[in-house]
């Protein structure tokens, strides 16, 4: 202790910012600069005289043995140590240098201490940052590689290997490396594109096919770019990026999408997209045809901007509905009214459209054109009551016929009970007389029922196309005696070329059975005037007969002027059944007649014949 | 055999049949002792002369025979109108057809229930009177 106190303190090395401490040969400090002491948390003031393993051993790092070492060799060594506070850690590196006197004696050892926390994290980063670029490169399959111009020397990283499914050691020329990718545009371009980046340094990154060792395609990315020394092209450095799978991810989407676009597209079907303010935000061609514009022009409108108001409304009620109740609407029949008043029959479904956490943004919608269908169905409504009325006819029919073959059958009962009970042979001729009329008539009613089925069975009767004037010609003739014993005036303004299609047999019954019927119920007190008229509308030809005879009072007998009456017996005049008959051959030739009168001023009946075919 | 001829004072027999006309006037020839039998082809002739003897005060018909199937005016056509005349006696109409058709018997069913005369569905042949279809006793009474 006596020797400690004689050696006097250096007021220089105290003051020094360095850490720097003075040790004798019996490993005691002697001196240290203030800031030395602080670090191993020594007073400035009491630190000196005390044991340097002590102090030492109070940081961590370093152990007894290899500090007495470094005390004792005389020789330069180095020693790192941290010292822990609490979660701090500051690491330090101590060099121990010997301490010479003049004469070369060694006194002791001068220790040189450093804070290295930086320098030493620093490292620690940087071996992270290595770490994770190798990871990154591995995962994310990006290699690199680089040329050295001055040694032609052209060096893989494992991942470019790797890559190019050659072993670990392979080290390639520049044109094996070449060699690699896929001859033709490939192999051209980036031989093209190396040698440009060797030339005057511009960089490139392309997307090319390499085969690779093992015969497989691969879609990469190489980029180079030039490493210029003092203006110098030294080296060329790049990456290499295997790029494969998503090439293929996207051409198997772009793949899927134009597998939908054409499905959507080419679906006999008008789809659309709506968002939930109803505006379409998808449309396919379809559609498009349907509205008659393109998918630009219709995109972000709503239907209100498309449609006829009424129907818009009633389209957006059943799209909030949708998108309310999130069920979908299937299969619902609409009309749909466009802006010039078309309308179109639809099928139509709306399903709610959800996202990923199942909220509605909106809807797919899907209609079909029924118009053709809704067209059928009424056509085939209307055969329907075609039949039905045709089904009411015939039973009709077979009631009058079973009617008037009852009345003659029970005339002959009736007679023939007379007849056999009676003994007047007087009055047994004169009953005899009337069972020979009633069989008479019998026989008329079956022709003339038989002229009515004719008619009924034989529809398909070829229409010809006849001269109106002529035919109307013949039935004057034929009529002359009748006509002029009637003082008949007959006015004929029937143009001469006129036709009409028509079976000629029933043409000749409709002329002379309404000519016929306007004398015959002609006004007593005056001469019969008959007027005939034709004229072309549309796809008919109207024939009118005008008189001024009696009229029908059409309030009372306007539902069964055509109908079928019982006069087949009474045969005092056989044409009673000729309106029935007229009006049965005019519909089988598909057109009609209609009647119009007034009580004592006279009738007219206008046939319409069917121009068209059937 | 002893048949009880019935007084009558006047009969109407409605059809355009003169086989019918013929059959109903024999028949009645045994069974009803009547002066004056009219026969008309069609409603409107028998409703006309109804109407003149009406007006003139003359006997109108306690018995008619009526057909449904006539031109021009039909039975139906006939009843429509009768039932609308003021006719104080209960007058015994005989409606006769040869007709099958159900919506004929349902006719006669709604006119039998419309008016206060009797109403006899007949259909043809008939080979009979019936003392029904020319007297009714007036049970309510």
């Amino acid at each position: 202790m006596k020797e400690v106190e004689t050696i006097p303190r250096h007021y220089l090395l105290k003051q020094l910012p360095s850490f720097i401490a003075l040790v004798d040969n019996n490993h005691i400090l002697v001196d240290a600069s203030d800031s030395w002491l602080s670090q191993f948390g020594e007073d400035p003031n009491k630190g000196l005289g005390t044991s340097i393993m002590d102090l030492f051993l109070k940081h961590k790092g370093i152990g007894p043995k290899r500090l007495e070492e470094c005390l004792t060799k005389n020789k330069t060594c180095t020693i790192r140590h941290k010292k822990v506070e609490n979660t701090n850690q500051q690491w330090f590196k101590s060099t121990f240098v010997p301490w010479f006197d003049e004469e070369e004696n060694v006194l002791g050892t001068i220790i040189q201490t450093e804070d290295i926390s930086i320098a030493i994290e620093k490292d620690k980063e940087l071996e992270k940052a290595k770490t994770l670029l190798k990871t990154k490169s591995e995962v994310a399959k990006v290699g690199s590689w680089e040329y050295d111009i001055a040694t032609e020397k052209l060096t893989w990283s494992d991942v470019t290997r790797a890559i190019h499914q050659v072993s670990s050691n392979y080290e390639p020329t520049v044109s094996e490396g070449l060699e690699f990718y896929k001859s033709g545009y490939c192999r051209n371009k980036i031989s093209m594109l190396f040698h440009k980046a060797l030339q005057d340094g511009t960089p490139f990154n392309e997307r090319l096919v390499i085969i690779t060792k093992n015969g497989e395609e691969r879609w990469v990315i190489a980029g180079g770019k030039a490493i210029k020394k003092n203006g110098k092209i030294e080296k060329l450095f790049g990456t290499f990026q295997d790029i494969h799978e998503q090439v293929m991810a996207e051409a198997r989407t772009r793949e899927s999408e134009q597998l939908l676009t054409t499905l959507i597209d080419n679906l006999p079907l008008n789809v659309f997209v709506k968002d939930q303010d109803s505006r379409k935000i998808l449309v396919n061609k379809s559609e498009c045809d349907y509205l008659g514009t393109t998918p630009e022009n219709l995109i972000g409108k709503t239907d209100f901007e498309l449609y006829d108001k009424k129907i818009a409304q009633i389209s957006r009620d059943e799209d909030l509905e949708v998108m309310r109740t999130l069920k979908p609407m299937l299969g619902q029949e609409t009309i749909n009214v466009r802006k010039d008043g078309s309308s179109t029959h639809f099928l139509t479904s709306k399903i709610p459209l959800l996202d990923v956490e199942g909220k509605v943004y909106g809807l797919i919608g899907m209609s079909m054109d029924i118009s053709n269908l809704k067209q059928k169905e009424d056509e085939l409504r209307d055969l329907i009551n075609v039949t039905a009325i045709q089904n009411k006819k015939l039973i009709n029919f077979a009631h009058i016929v079973s009617h008037n073959l009852r009345s003659h059958t029970a005339n002959f009962s009736m007679l023939l009970d007379f007849l056999i009970k009676e003994k007047d042979e007087k009055e047994k001729n004169r009953i005899m007389n009337m069972l020979s009329h009633a069989s008479d008539n019998l026989l008329d009613t079956l022709e003339n029922l038989n002229e009515v089925v004719d008619i009924s069975t034989n529809v398909n009767l070829e229409k010809k196309s006849l001269n109106l004037t002529e035919n109307i010609t013949r039935v004057r003739q034929n009529l002359s005696a009748f006509l002029e014993k009637n003082k008949t005036e007959f006015k004929n303004n029937v143009q001469d070329e006129l036709t009409v299609m028509s079976v000629p047999a029933y043409l000749e019954s409709i002329i002379l059975n309404l000519v016929t019927n306007a004398v015959k119920y002609r006004n007593p007190n005056k001469n019969p005037i008959i007027e005939l008229n034709a004229k072309k509308q549309d796809k008919h030809v109207i024939f009118s007969i005008s008189d001024n005879g009696l009229g029908i009072d059409l309030d009372r007998y306007g539902g069964k002027i055509f109908g079928m009456y019982k006069t087949f017996h009474n045969n005092k005049d056989a044409r009673g059944l000729g309106l029935y008959i007229i009006k049965n051959q005019i519909e089988a030739m598909g057109g009609n007649i209609t009647v119009s009168s007034e009580v004592n001023k006279g009738s007219t009946f206008n046939v319409y014949f069917n121009e068209e075919n059937q | 055999m002893f048949i009880l001829m019935k007084k009558i004072n006047s009969i109407y027999i409605i059809d355009d049949d003169p086989i019918t006309i013929f059959g109903i006037k024999k028949m009645l020839k045994t069974v009803a002792d009547c002066p004056d039998i009219a026969a008309f082809e069609n409603g409107k002739l028998a409703l006309d002369d109804l109407l003149a003897r009406m007006k003139n005060e003359g006997p109108v018909p306690e018995v008619i025979f009526l057909d449904i199937n006539m031109p021009i005016m039909d039975g139906w056509e006939f009843l429509e109108e009768f039932v609308t005349l003021d006719v104080k006696k209960r007058i015994i109409i005989n409606v006769i057809t040869s007709s099958i058709d159900p919506s004929d018997y349902q006719k006669w069913n709604y006119f039998r229930l419309k008016c206060l005369h009797y109403l006899n569905f007949k259909n043809k042949p008939i080979y009979k009177i019936d003392a029904t279809d020319l007297k009714r006793i007036n049970i309510a009474s």
